[in-house]
């Protein structure tokens, strides 16, 4: 537990378990929350639709956090499991018209499946012997919607799909999909706060830290690692789902292994074993890209002796340079710092 | 020889370990740091070996002076090439490596090869059990041979000084007279000895002097025989009566001592 301001000590168990225990703290979530209610006034509509990205995106990496920061299974695959889910909401949802209520639970759980097969294999291998197997996720997917009939998953020409209806409302505008997706969001990422404040989410840390001492607590390692895979895949699996839904399109070619590696950079940079760091390494990365993205063309415009060519390339290795440059500085993420910071404000003006 | 001056250390950048410890070891000498479990004495150790930067943690105050010199801001490597070698605690062999591969990395830094061969006979001389086991995987020796083997791995380093923590860790009896009587030997070679031990009955029958720490602080020193024969060590760390005997529990009246230091 972090460090609390003082004079704040439960009495009642229920009070112990709360997550947030300060009026601040309310106050804080409060005003955070509102900010996003109203962030589609506030914003351009270029940078809603960054945010649209960033809250899908956000699902996807919190899965990743709970694999892999929580319950320390490798896994370079999330990006294929997103994709299982996409093209499972995408098929359930042409092929059989089913509402987008039921496509984007079931194509989680099409994703959940995926990933434990791969979870399985967590039970026998660690470290970067599991890397590689899960990189083996990321191709069989690729290999499997290509090669498949192009009638069951599109093949190359991919799946149009059409927006999602709930009663009179379509989302088809980025307004109305960005509170769709902040509504998921709010809603998986306060599962994923529950779910590793409980039994589930205790067993996968002891997995983590020790694998044989959790063994020998009575924990069975084989099934929480198994598990770690299952949940870690459904959220990626949901984020592919409202994924398809807000691009309308879903292609091979979205979920690749690069994206799988953006995903892990995010948690880096904001920290393993953190559900917050997992939110602010996607809002940073993806704010990073968005950036060097836009700044790229501008500076081409702008400097043209510099040629359009050097300037992409070297946007590129500016954002590389930028997550390295982080991860030297703070290889521990943001989340570490941000708790250094939390203590030592409580501390002053004392240092220890 | 070795010299703490009033040092501070922190981990994490908010958490106070070593309030202010001032100690010194001279030439020669064997000087025993004793203390309960979380007392910070590993901690001093790693704030001399240099050790406790890799692990988030630094020396916010004092200075360590080594044979004159200060090396409070040295990293662990130029540490030991002056001289001065930590045995951290817990066996530490690389374990996938033969013993004599684990002896050979520990002569690591001398690129005069007749030189390393001259030291590993020398160890191998010192601790006859090892030099049976040349072949071995060094990660199934037992825990009396890897303490062994560390310790040989710290001497290839030929150093003037040793950290020595926690040589008794989990071995049979038998087994840390055999590691003490091979300590007390480097000694008679000229080694100085800066001792960490849980097992204070074991340090002070080969220090000549002891620091007891408490809470990130130093709360007696002496020489090993007047804390031997001090009431407190007696009791809470001897287990010894005033007479001298043994405690026994069959006693009817007992009643709990109070220390007599601050801690």
């Amino acid at each position: 537990m972090a460090m609390l301001p003082s004079g704040v000590f439960a009495v009642r168990y229920a009070q112990d378990r709360a997550l947030l225990r300060t009026r601040p703290q309310w106050v804080s979530l409060a005003l955070f929350m509102l900010l996003l209610a109203l962030l589609p006034h506030l914003v351009t509509p270029r940078l809603l639709a960054i945010a649209n990205l960033m809250l899908v995106t956000a699902i996807v990496v919190v899965g990743l956090q709970i694999t892999l920061g929580y319950a320390g299974q490798v896994n370079l695959g999330q990006s294929a499991f997103m994709g299982v889910g996409a093209y499972a909401a995408g098929v359930l949802s042409t092929k059989w018209s089913l509402p987008f209520l039921v496509t984007i639970p079931l194509g989680g759980v099409a994703a959940a499946l995926f990933g434990f097969v791969f979870g399985l294999s967590a039970v026998r291998i660690k470290g970067f012997y599991l890397a590689l197997t899960t990189i083996a996720a990321q191709f069989i997917f690729h290999f499997a919607v290509l090669n498949l009939p192009v009638s069951w998953l599109g093949g190359s020409n991919g799946i149009s799909m059409h927006p999602a209806r709930l009663g009179g409302i379509e989302f088809s505008t980025d307004v109305s999909i960005y509170y769709l997706f902040l509504v998921s969001c709010t809603l998986m990422v306060a599962g994923a706060f529950g779910m590793m404040r409980s039994r589930t989410g205790r067993a996968f840390i002891a997995v983590r830290d020790d694998d044989v001492a959790a063994g020998m607590t009575g924990i069975p390692v084989v099934r929480t690692k198994a598990m770690a895979f299952l949940v870690g895949a459904f959220y990626a699996g949901i984020g592919g789902g409202l994924y398809a839904y807000y691009i309308r399109f879903i292609s091979v070619d979205q979920f690749n292994l690069f994206n799988s590696v953006w995903y892990l950079g995010m948690i880096i940079v904001g920290g393993t074993g953190s559900i917050v760091g997992a939110l602010l390494g996607t809002f940073l990365i993806r704010a990073f890209q968005e950036v060097v993205t836009s700044i790229g063309p501008l500076l081409a415009e702008l400097v043209p002796w510099l040629g359009g060519d050097i300037v992409f390339a070297s946007m590129n290795i500016l954002l590389g340079g930028l997550i390295a440059f982080f991860v030297i500085v703070e290889p521990d993420g943001l989340m570490h710092r941000w708790n250094i910071l939390k203590a030592s404000y409580r501390l002053w003006p004392f240092r220890y | 020889m070795l010299e703490l001056n009033n040092v501070e250390a922190i981990y994490s950048e908010v958490i106070l370990v070593l309030k202010g410890i001032s100690l010194h070891v001279p030439e020669g000498g064997c000087v025993a740091l004793l203390g309960s479990n979380g007392a910070g004495k590993s901690t001093t150790l790693k704030c001399i070996s240099g050790l406790i930067r890799p692990e988030d943690g630094a020396v916010t105050g004092g200075n360590i002076t080594f044979l004159g010199k200060r090396i409070d801001a040295l990293p662990a490597e130029a540490v030991v090439r002056r001289g001065l070698v930590h045995v951290m605690e817990g066996r530490k062999v690389l374990e996938h490596m033969t013993t004599q591969q684990n002896l050979m990395v520990g002569g690591h830094m001398h690129r005069d090869a007749a030189r390393r061969r001259q030291n590993l006979e020398r160890v191998y001389a010192l601790m006859p059990p090892l030099a049976n086991l040349r072949q071995r995987t060094a990660g199934y020796l037992s825990g009396g041979e890897q303490q062994m083997l560390v310790i040989g791995r710290a001497l290839m380093a030929e150093p003037t000084m040793m950290l020595i923590d926690e040589p008794s860790l989990g071995l049979a009896p038998m087994l840390v007279e055999e590691i003490y009587a091979i300590l007390a030997e480097l000694r008679a070679h000229g080694l100085t000895l800066l001792l960490v031990e849980q097992n204070t009955r074991a340090a002070l029958e080969i220090a000549d002097h002891g620091y007891v720490m408490e809470n990130g602080r130093i709360v007696m020193e002496g020489s090993a025989a007047q804390l031997k024969s001090n009431e407190d060590i007696r009791e809470f760390y001897l287990g010894l009566d005033q007479s001298g005997e043994r405690k026994s529990y069959r006693d009817i009246k007992h009643y709990k001592r109070r220390k007599r230091w601050l801690g």
